[in-house]
């Protein structure tokens, strides 16, 4: 049974609308007219927000579904009497559960409505969101039952293990797996802060408040929602102008939008990749690069207490500065305020009056400790509902360890020593403040080097990320001094924090001064410039529209992809994938990469996988089968027939074509047209075997070539290769040495060469030894284009090189990267074709891959790159000499053992 | 002692303890403590047990909340409503 209100101070707007008011007061017109302007700016500016996060793509579609709902929603909610308010927003709560875990999507709705949409089809996706709110529905109803507190406690406990147990087993029930990650954020800690105030009820209770404070709106798209106060939570609503509300949540929403895509813009952008790492200063930036990284969180956070605000509740802020806090306890103070309050209400506080008896400091250290371990335990718990498994690595125990002990020590000191107070800020000397900025700059430099070792896959990463930052220049110390002084100029101007709790309702003499008009007016502004800056820059800028492009999706990074593409081997290690990217992973449809399973088979020798003879399934999304001689391709004779020309294709995933149907890869295309039109009339049937393997390097193909491609008799050889090649040279490189791999006799030299001249081992961390072999690709590519040239001609072979742009510069060195590659094709007397401008009449690259998971090229992709391929195959064919085709079509009639520059394209 | 002493003895306390140096007059009924930082989490431990030692009360971890502790009149009415319980009982 729900208790009655009590000690509780009712909303300050009064019961009233707006027309009843009218006539009620006298000279209220003119308080009206003003009323309905602020009015009408709020809904501008939320509408304005919607479009912002709907044109970024800000997280995924859901949220941008939400923020329509939820602007939609605020102006009914806005609209009734206050009485009725709380309880609109409980029910579109519970609306927006059934309609976005369902993904229902406006066109279903109407489609259903209208009878387009069978009721059957539209009914089953509503199902995981109602088991959703029957089960919380269920959960409140257990809190209120009339037996002993205790018994209730008993029954939630019994009922949430039983709960525990489906969603580790949640493939027994797969039409609601949708439900889980959502049920667990909204219960998982809320039923704890639930229960205890309930024990002793400080704050009112009702079905309306409860439905609210569970199921709150914006908890469905982010399962990473803040615990929040339940006491706060009910007595901060409406408790203020809701002018001011509206306002300060608006501010708080563009505030979290412009810190998502400062994250999206280091997510893109900056050296997150450890095995790359090449200088100091690069080790510093994937420091720096790992702790923004947690913009991602915070500005979700701000999104969502910001659209919390625009249901009245007049949450206090979180994360307030907090890449400027000047100590261990002062960032967590300011971190996730949200958080610190649940674990000093459940845990630090009764702890520590449990052991203050043993003095003052035993007590505060045995409660923070104990904080910091139950704060593990409870992120390994949220991990859990999350991914149906707890996360209990050493790494992440040590992680929240060290940093407990950090807040220990700074929190003895401030006990001890006491920490500079005072009752008004001008009290705050320069002296002072310039402290402040020194401790900003050195506390974020150690917070740097802490996150970098937390987010590291392993140690031997971040030996690495040691090993890269080992030789400083003179030239990246000062860079990184630069930055610290920069740290320790906002730290002094900025860094002082006064709110340290989420708890408890604002105070009026907290509040500095409101001003509605100029904060609505910089918050349409801002909101005004995103919608529009980008498309102005990108036509006033050329240079700009690839950093638009990438800022506007939500599409992996290079080093995530990079992740992606080494699963064609390798099973995805998800303890590799960043902590933060989970939702990524989640967003991958099950059974996306299933298929490569059974399609590819491993061997142990040094091509390290075969694809399997004669199998059909689903890879990247896209029907794929085999042919009997263990190619993705067609049917063919292993003995050449008369008068046919046959080619082999020595190439990776892309050109094996994952993600496309068998019919849709650039090669088949090619082959079709030159069956079409014969080029060489000596020929009447051509035929190109494609032998590529997902995730080979240059010398797999070579060595596949050798031991497999012979007994075709080919008469070319055509040997592919990308700017993503590196990754696999280096990674194959890398097994091989760490797992002892046979070498075949031909290879052995330039394996040891290389591993001589790079000061590897196989004990070596693996990152650190991708790392020093950056800079050796080139010389293992010029060998392998000599081998892959000398071996052709041994057996009249003509070899062939083409160039393969892929489909989207992740990570901006396509230019770079044909500029290496091209010139020591030639230096090796090879033909090479540039495919390198085949998608250049393509303004939106990523509608040339699959995914935004996956890179793989798209069936445009193949079109544009089988027609670049025959039109310059075709004269290549025709003419027996060998020469150079450049990307203007027109043959080098120099010796074909010339190094040519004229071929590059600008 | 009745609430002007509990408040005069606590107005003291706070003062010597978070803030010296500071006016006296400055800190008054209405400035908020622990919203405003000068009592962060660990300084409101420190207060509870001047407290219960000062004024032989005992205090249970769920009543350190802002609402009991966020002004000088909050924490008075704190002491006093548990000094009374505790005649009563």
């Amino acid at each position: 049974m729900l208790t009655k209100d009590q000690a509780y101070s009712p909303p300050i707007e009064t019961n009233m609308t707006l027309v009843e008011e009218l006539f009620a007061k006298p000279g209220f017109v003119g308080r009206y007219a003003r009323k309905l302007g602020a009015f009408v700016a709020i809904v501008v500016q939320f509408g304005l927000l919607v479009l912002v996060v709907s044109d970024w793509q800000l997280e995924n579609l859901s949220v941008s579904r939400l923020m329509q709902l939820a602007f939609v929603g605020f102006v009914i909610h806005h609209l009734l009497p206050l009485r009725f308010r709380l309880r609109f927003f409980a029910a579109l709560s519970m609306a927006a559960v059934v309609l976005i875990v369902g993904e229902m999507g406006t066109r279903t709705f109407v489609g259903a409505l209208t009878g387009k949409v069978p009721l059957a089809d539209f009914v089953y996706p509503l199902i995981p969101g109602v088991a959703l709110v029957a089960v919380g529905l269920g959960l409140i109803g257990i809190c209120h039952l009339p037996i002993r507190f205790g018994a209730r406690v008993a029954l939630i406990a019994v009922v949430g293990a039983a709960l525990a147990f489906l969603r580790a087993h949640s493939q027994w029930f797969p039409d609601v797996k949708e439900m889980w990650v959502i049920l667990g954020s909204m219960f998982m800690f809320r039923l704890m802060i639930y229960l205890y105030d309930l024990k002793d009820p400080r704050a009112p209770f009702s079905p309306a408040r409860a439905i609210s404070y569970f199921f709150m709106l914006p908890n469905i798209c982010f399962p990473l929602f803040p615990v929040v106060n339940y006491e706060t939570f009910t007595s901060t609503y409406y408790n203020e102008d809701w002018r001011r509300i509206y306002q300060t949540g608006l501010k708080w929403m563009f505030r979290g939008v412009i810190q998502l895509l400062l994250y999206r813009l280091i997510y893109q952008y900056a050296p997150l990749d450890v095995s790359k790492l090449s200088s100091t200063l690069d080790a510093a930036g994937f420091m720096i690069g790992m702790y923004l990284l947690y913009l991602r969180i915070s500005g979700t956070f701000h999104l969502i207490i910001g659209l919390l605000h625009m249901f009245g509740f007049n949450l206090p802020e979180t994360h307030h500065l907090y890449l400027l806090s000047s100590s261990f306890t002062d960032f967590w103070r300011r971190i996730n305020i949200y958080w610190k309050d649940f674990v000093m209400k459940l845990f630090f506080y009764p702890i520590h009056f449990k052991f203050r008896k043993l003095g003052p400091l035993w007590a505060l250290s045995i409660a923070t400790l104990m904080t910091f371990l139950a704060t593990w335990l409870l992120h390994s718990w949220q991990w859990f509902w999350i991914r149906g498994k707890p996360l209990l690595d050493w790494k992440d125990f040590s992680f929240w360890m060290i940093l407990g002990v950090l807040v220990l020590v700074t929190a003895i000191y401030e006990t001890t020593r006491g920490r500079k107070r005072a009752l008004s800020p001008s009290r705050f000397s320069m002296r002072t403040r310039l402290m402040l900025g020194l401790q900003a700059g050195v506390f974020f430099c150690g917070m740097c080097v802490l996150w970098a070792y937390w987010s590291c896959q392993s140690w031997g990463e971040f030996q690495t990320l040691l090993d890269a930052a080992s030789k400083p220049s003179w030239r990246d110390i000062a860079i990184i001094l630069g930055v610290f002084a920069l740290v320790c100029i906002c730290g002094t101007v900025w860094g002082r924090s006064t709110r340290e709790t989420s708890e408890g309702q604002s105070s009026t003499t907290t509040l500095r001064p409101f001003r509605f008009w100029p904060s609505a007016a910089a918050v349409a502004a801002g909101s005004i410039c995103l919608l529009v800056v980008p498309s102005l820059a990108t036509r006033t800028m050329p240079g700009v529209q690839h950093i638009v492009a990438r800022l506007h999706s939500d599409v992996l990074n290079a080093g995530d992809m990079a992740l992606q593409r080494r699963g064609y081997y390798e099973d995805l290690d998800v303890g590799r994938m960043d902590k933060w990217q989970w939702q990524r992973q989640e967003g991958t449809p099950e059974g996306w990469a299933d298929g490569k399973k059974v399609f590819y088979r491993e061997r142990s020798d040094f091509l390290f996988a075969d694809i399997v003879p004669s199998v059909s399934t689903v890879m990247g999304g896209a029907p794929i089968s085999s042919n009997a001689l263990g190619m993705r391709d067609r049917e063919y004779t292993e003995v050449k027939p008369a008068n046919t020309y046959r080619m082999v294709l020595l190439g990776a995933s892309h050109d094996l074509g994952t993600g496309v149907k068998d019919n849709e890869t650039y090669e088949n295309l090619v082959e079709d047209r030159l069956n079409d039109k014969a080029p060489d009339p000596r020929y009447s049937r051509y035929e190109i075997l494609n032998m590529s393997v997902g995730g080979s390097d240059i010398l797999q193909r070579l060595l596949r070539l050798q031991k497999q491609g012979l007994r075709f008799a080919p008469d070319a050889a055509i040997l592919s290769v990308a700017a993503h090649d590196r990754q696999f040279v280096i990674e194959h490189f890398r097994k091989i040495l760490t797992l002892g791999t046979d070498l075949p006799p031909d290879f052995r030299e330039i394996f040891e060469r290389i591993v001589g001249k790079a000061h590897l081992h196989a004990k070596m961390p693996k990152a650190m030894i991708e790392r020093r072999l950056q800079g050796y690709v080139g010389e293992i590519y010029e060998w392998a284009f000599r081998h892959f040239g000398s071996e052709c001609r041994r057996r009249g072979i003509r070899p062939i090189v083409i160039y393969r742009p892929a489909p989207v510069d992740f990570e901006g060195v396509e230019s770079a990267s044909r500029s290496e590659i091209i010139p020591l094709v030639e230096a090796a007397g090879l033909e090479v074709i540039d495919l390198s401008d085949a998608f250049d009449t393509v303004t939106d690259r990523d509608s040339l891959i699959v995914a935004k998971w996956e890179d793989h090229t798209t069936p445009l992709g193949h079109r544009l790159l089988a027609d670049k391929l025959y039109e310059r195959l075709v004269p290549l064919l025709r003419r027996a000499s060998t020469t150079v085709l450049s990307t203007d079509n027109q043959p080098d009639r120099r010796g074909p053992l010339k190094p040519s520059t004229e071929h590059h394209r600008e | 002692m009745n609430e002007q002493e509990i408040k005069a003895t606590l107005k003291t306390y706070i003062l010597n303890e978070f803030l010296p140096g500071e006016d006296p007059a400055a800190l008054t009924d209405t400035t908020a403590l622990v919203t405003t930082g000068i009592l962060d989490s660990l300084a409101v431990l420190k207060v509870m047990t001047f407290l219960e030692e000062r004024f032989g009360i005992s205090i249970k971890p769920r009543e350190a909340v802002v609402d009991n502790l966020n002004t000088i009149p909050d924490i008075v009415r704190l002491v006093t409503s548990k000094k009374a319980s505790s005649a009563i009982g």
